[in-house]
């Protein structure tokens, strides 16, 4: 209902918009959907797309149900492509399914890595994690800058800075049209992080500390090493994001690799409130929305209005599932209160 | 109350409201509420937590919108839509939590979000002082407002509803962040204030400040005016306290002492840091032994709970020693303490004892989901189940146990965390300001539920403000100021009046937070 | 200003097409989109095509369509191209490096498309074909203009990668600048990127603080300038003619000129004999030129670099011709050689004059 609502609402400003850049809304629109959702080969792209920012989303969701920010999962997914990438190198004769899984595995671990320094600093030192992890992100992008500028540069390339593709056995396996296998994975570890959260007593050490850090002490849960563990985590989920974006839809590494999913991942996570069960519903609207959005540039909608557009249907609908926890009096009040009202 | 006034009468009175109903969802919070204010005068409104003060005043103050009835101001009808509506009539509020801001002066805290588009420090500092010094808030109007203490930041929040020249003044429960002694400056501001022709609501539930200071008194119970305009000087306090629980509440008498045994809690010369690192207290010893009760008074910030973090082991002690029942624990985890035995109410409820964003059950299990797993998972039956049994035996009313700890009012919240605690049958309970917020009923409740651990045989450590409630329940109390043990006293015989004394026998204190 | 002239021509010309045309619907059938990788508001690279594009359009009557600020080495590219074909378009140009592999795969996928990459170097031989253009010539003409308003004798360079393009630029800028200024050098900072204007702008006043008095730049935005017109100092820009955004630095530029070849690869694929080449257009060609030189540079210099842009086009003039010595005073071309292509589009060495390392 709510949601509907805010769609509407979006939709409409989008009009206005649309008809003040001249364009016909109409076709705008039906291009939109056509493109993200029209039919398997749409959805494909669209989930594609949804794979990376699912687990990006998941990346930051963790670290935000402990109420810490991971501002460093676009860095973290570079960490992870760089490692996967790594293996790729000296595994390119491995049989596929070792050499896949070889990778992924180093992806996680280069995500993780990446996330250490931060942990160890807010865990033993109280440094804020948000400046740390957003810092790093600078380290992974001139990393993989360097890579792709000198030492991995391919030979056959005539000095141009690119990488050498992945070799055939590194590519996740197609699962229809060119969705990829990575949609499985990363549907696996939503599902399994949303349980670990919500049924385990390593989730539920969390929750309590993502709830008030003065009662977790309390509770005799040791705070340091849960926001090691969960820092280093979120690291690693994110580097998985990379290592499959790697294998699933790059075909090499390059300096986009991340491509702003890390960034991404931060509103994804928001609009899912922070909970890991709801980040898949949200990553899959937001890919939907990038690729329909993205799409109409070719009826020659300009990049800064498709962007504006994209904007307004995401906030629209997601920011109205937000809001309808709360009231809205419309009878004449200027002022809205929460349905829990102290007496 | 439904009173026809006379023209003469209406004049008199500055507020009037008459059969206010105002329902949140599920919830009745006034069911046709009365109000008569004299002008000039200071009114008390008095009832148990959850009786309907709170949503009266925010209806008054233009905070709540009524679903029915009739509001008076000054004679006149209104129908406020917002707080500035209320305040362009003269109403103005001071609510419990402040609302200021750290790094503005006092002065510009008083006139924010109505300042004129071009604010001239000098003149506004200039007025501050003046209705300061009129009514004896002692403020400095340039000083910035982080230096202030709690008692100095209420007279700020005061000055920014009088600086709007409001004619009535809502406070709601003021005395909470107070000391003592402010408590009386608070009732001479309030008085002259009066005197200027303002009238003044004052809620509370404390009935010994109510009499000190108001000329009269409405009580409120479960929505309803049970008692309109008393007049305080022929009302004594068991006439309002009927009033406000219905029985007549059991009048404090003392309990029988239980038989001391041996030595379950001992302090060794413990020293400890607070917050910023200076000194909270020092070389504290005692000994509490089972079946009995050990009170710690003191006006608060002077080391009472950096002292019970200390012994629940949320706090490093800088020196001394820390034995339970024979055991050194100064360097236990506050787990590793809780499975020995030792029980611990926060003062903080929410912030410490309970995690405010999980569900009931979720806090519930707080010390013992480990016992609860299977494997990595926790058995959501099991814990659901453990949640029903503390709910029934502690008489928590809930509503759905997965529903949010949010949704429990001030007293269950207190119900759930005391029994939590004291589920396993500690030796030892720390207690910290364990009945403060609660309503009568809810008072009770817990003060049973402490003397049953002391006569179970637990040796209980009890923190608390509330003076009236240290001699009453205690075997021995301790009177800590400054973060030393200034004094001890047998409860029995010691007056309020000598306790007191020692509560604020040295340099003076004043409340920081 | 100069887009809306340009766009004002464009439309005079398109309707000029269009009546003597007269209802010709030859090119119905032929549909070609562009695929640009920064915004083509850019004033450099992008804009550069963008215009390209509108002339191509105007010159053969072809709808045209294009999208912009699409990134390199992601999904979004073959999503984009993918929408286009869908929509009927079958000549694709894509116009950053990184594109190149994707194009490469896509173009075996559509066999009936034709695709044509800028600045690559990979091909097929049925339907991909690459395009570039000597930039080298038009730079060694700037280079000229830029040793002829030295005082201080260094000359900075803005550059964004280490890469043959690159160098090969700075390199033809340099011997430009030695046909004037033999004892003039060539200061080079790397920025890492296409397009930043605040690292370039801070890159280009890093350079003037070390002295250097013009600055040159392989970069598309215009900071580099803003900061040379800032400090009184000359600028050559890149790209496009950029002088209406610091008229008093602005020397000259190296520019681009993409719209004939534009033309030819939208005309071939119309007539359906689109052969993949690996085009390398030189000023005589016309993709490449030199940008008019500003007013106050002295009639002799100007004589001077006219001259040598007609020997360039006549062929009588090569800006690689020996003796050219790298930093280390290694003799890399014995005199009278002229440098071939493959050394050219390999070169990763700075020619002695030039400050900096190409690693």
């Amino acid at each position: 209902m709510a949601f509907g609502i805010g769609l509407a609402i979006a939709l409409f400003l989008g009009t206005l918009l649309l008809l003040g850049a001249g364009h016909d809304p109409l076709r705008i629109y039906s291009r939109m959907f056509e493109a993200s959702l029209g039919d398997p080969d749409a959805w494909a792209i669209t989930l594609n797309r949804a794979v990376p920012l699912g687990l990006a989303g998941l990346a930051v969701a963790i670290a935000g149900s402990m109420g810490l920010w991971n501002i460093g999962a676009e860095g973290q997914i570079m960490a992870g492509a760089i490692a996967a990438a790594w293996v790729a190198r000296i595994g390119g004769d491995w049989p596929g399914f070792a050499l896949i899984t070889a990778m992924l595995i180093a992806a996680i671990g280069g995500g993780g890595l990446l996330a250490v320094g931060p942990a160890v600093a807010r865990a033993k030192l109280g440094v804020n994690e948000i400046i740390t992890t957003l810092m790093l992100n600078e380290v992974a992008i001139r990393l993989v800058q360097w890579l792709v500028h000198g030492p991995w540069k391919d030979p056959d390339s005539f000095n141009f800075p690119l990488a050498p593709m992945l070799p055939d056995q590194a590519r996740l396996p197609t699962l229809f049209s060119r969705a990829h296998f990575g949609l499985l994975i990363a549907a696996a570890v939503i599902v399994m992080a949303s349980v670990a959260v919500r049924y385990t007593a390593w989730g539920y050490e969390l929750r309590i500390a993502g709830s008030s850090g003065a009662t977790a002490r309390y509770s005799g849960i040791s705070l340091p090493k849960k926001v090691l563990t969960v820092l280093v985590l979120s690291g690693a989920v994110a580097g998985l994001a990379g290592g499959v974006e790697l294998a699933g839809t790059a075909d090499r590494l390059t300096e986009t690799i991340s491509n702003g999913f890390g960034f991404a991942g931060i509103i994804v996570a928001a609009l899912a409130l922070m909970r890991p069960s709801g980040v898949a519903a949200v990553a899959l609207l937001f890919g939907a929305v990038q690729i329909g959005g993205q799409s109409i540039q070719t009826l020659g909608v300009s990049s800064s209005v498709s962007t504006i557009l994209q904007a307004f249907v995401l906030f629209g609908a997601i920011g109205a599932g937000v809001f309808s926890r709360y009231r809205l009096s419309l009878d004449g009040g200027s002022h809205s209160i929460p349905e829990k009202a102290k007496s | 109350m439904t009173q026809t006034s006379t023209p003469g009468e209406e004049a008199q009175l500055s507020v009037e409201l008459a059969g206010i109903w105002k329902t949140f969802p599920g919830v009745v919070a006034n069911a046709g509420v009365d109000l008569a204010v004299r002008r000039g005068s200071i009114h008390a409104l008095l009832g148990e937590n959850g009786a309907g003060k709170s949503t009266l005043m925010n209806i008054l103050a233009g905070v709540y919108r009524p679903d029915s009835g009739e509001l008076r101001i000054q004679g006149l009808q209104h129908q406020f839509r917002n707080p500035a509506d209320a305040l362009s009539a003269g109403v103005g509020m001071v609510h419990q939590e402040f609302r200021l801001i750290p790094s503005f002066s006092v002065a510009e805290n008083v006139v924010l979000g109505a300042a004129p588009s071009v604010i001239k420090t000098r003149q506004i500092e200039r007025d501050v002082a003046a209705i300061s010094h009129k009514f004896g808030l002692k403020v400095e109007p340039s000083q910035p407002l982080w230096q202030l203490s709690m008692g100095e930041r209420q007279k700020v929040e005061i000055l920014k509803v009088l600086w709007r020249d409001a004619q009535v003044l809502i406070l709601d429960e003021p005395t909470t962040v107070l000391t003592p002694s402010e408590v009386d400056e608070l009732g001479d501001i309030l008085r002259r204030m009066a005197n200027d022709g303002r009238s003044i609501v004052f809620i509370s539930h404390k009935l010994h400040e109510v009499s000190g200071i108001c000329d009269e008194a409405t009580v409120l119970r479960q929505g309803k005016t049970v008692a309109g305009s008393l007049d305080m000087a022929t009302t004594d306090s068991d006439e309002l306290a009927h009033h406000m629980v219905g029985t007549s509440p059991a009048i404090a008498t003392r309990p029988e002492a239980a038989t001391p045994g041996r030595p379950l809690l001992e302090l060794r010369n413990l020293s400890a840091d607070g917050d910023r690192g200076v000194c909270a207290f020092s070389d504290v010893n005692f000994k509490i032994n089972s079946g009995e009760i050990v009170g710690v008074a003191g006006v608060a910030g002077n080391g009472q709970r950096e002292l019970a973090d200390v012994i629940a082991g949320l706090r490093s002690p800088s020196k001394g020693t820390l034995m339970m029942d024979g055991t050194d624990i100064t360097a236990a985890s506050p787990r590793r303490r809780f499975q020995s035995g030792l029980a611990y109410i926060p003062e903080d409820r929410l912030g410490v004892g309970l995690a405010p964003r999980l569900s009931i059950t979720d806090n519930a299990i707080l010390r013992v989901y480990r016992q609860q797993r299977r494997g990595l998972f926790i058995l959501a039956e099991k814990a659901m189940a453990y949640c029903s049994e503390i709910v029934s035996r502690f008489g928590v009313r809930s509503g759905d146990l997965n529903g949010p700890i949010a949704t429990l009012s001030g007293g269950n919240l207190q119900r759930l965390l005391v029994g939590r605690e004291l589920d396993g049958e500690p030796s030892v309970v720390v207690a910290s300001q364990p009945t403060r917020g609660l309503d009568v009923q809810g008072v009770k409740a817990i003060q049973d539920l402490l003397l049953d651990q002391r006569n179970r045989g637990a040796a209980v450590l009890m923190i608390s403000e509330d003076l009236d409630e240290l001699l009453t329940l205690t075997d021995r109390l301790l009177v800590m100021e400054g973060g030393i043990i200034r004094a001890e006293f047998d409860p029995g015989t010691a007056s309020r009046h000598e306790v007191g004394m020692a509560m604020l026998s040295h340099a003076q204190v004043t409340a920081q937070s | 200003m100069r887009r809306k002239i340009a766009a004002l021509l464009a439309v005079c010309i398109g309707l000029g097409f269009v009546l003597t045309s007269c209802g010709s619907d030859d090119g119905a059938d032929t549909k070609a989109a562009f695929v640009y990788v920064g915004p083509v508001g850019d004033a450099g690279w992008t804009y550069a095509h963008d215009e390209g594009r509108q002339y191509a359009e105007s010159e053969t009557g072809v709808e045209t369509a294009y999208v912009e600020a699409v990134p390199e080495g992601t999904a979004d590219f073959a999503n984009y191209v993918r929408d286009f074909i869908d929509q009927g378009y079958n000549v694709i140009i894509g116009t950053s490096f990184g594109y190149m592999d994707d194009m490469l795969a896509l173009a075996d996928e559509y066999p009936d498309v034709v695709f044509d990459h800028v600045s690559g170097y990979k091909m097929n031989d049925s339907n991909f074909g690459n395009t570039f253009g000597r930039m080298y010539e038009p730079r060694y003409l700037s280079g000229m203009v830029a040793g002829s308003a030295t005082s201080s004798g260094l000359i900075g360079y803005v550059a964004a990668f280490p890469i043959p393009e690159v160098i090969r630029g700075i390199n033809a800028f340099t011997l430009g600048v030695q046909a004037i200024n033999p004892s003039a050098q060539v200061e080079v900072i790397w920025t890492s990127t296409w397009f930043d204007p605040v690292v370039e702008g801070d890159s280009a006043q890093a350079l003037l603080d070390k002295g250097a008095d013009v600055i040159a730049m392989h970069q598309d935005s215009t900071a580099a300038g803003e900061k040379a017109e800032a400090a009184g100092a000359r600028w050559v820009s890149y790209n496009s003619d950029m002088s209406a955004f610091a008229p008093n630095a602005f020397l000259t530029a190296p520019v681009w000129n993409w719209g004939p070849r534009y033309v030819e690869i939208i005309e071939d694929a119309k007539a359906g004999n689109y052969t993949p080449s690996a085009y390398w257009g030189s000023m005589a060609d016309g993709i490449v030129d030199l940008a008019p030189i500003a007013s106050d540079v002295d009639q002799s210099v100007v004589d001077q670099v006219m001259d040598a842009k007609a020997s360039i086009i006549a062929g009588d003039l090569h800006p690689f011709t020996g003796p050219i010595t790298d930093q280390a005073g290694n003799e890399v071309l014995g005199a009278g050689e002229v440098m071939d292509d493959g050394a050219m589009l390999g070169m990763m060495f700075f020619v002695e004059g030039v400050i900096g390392s190409t690693g």
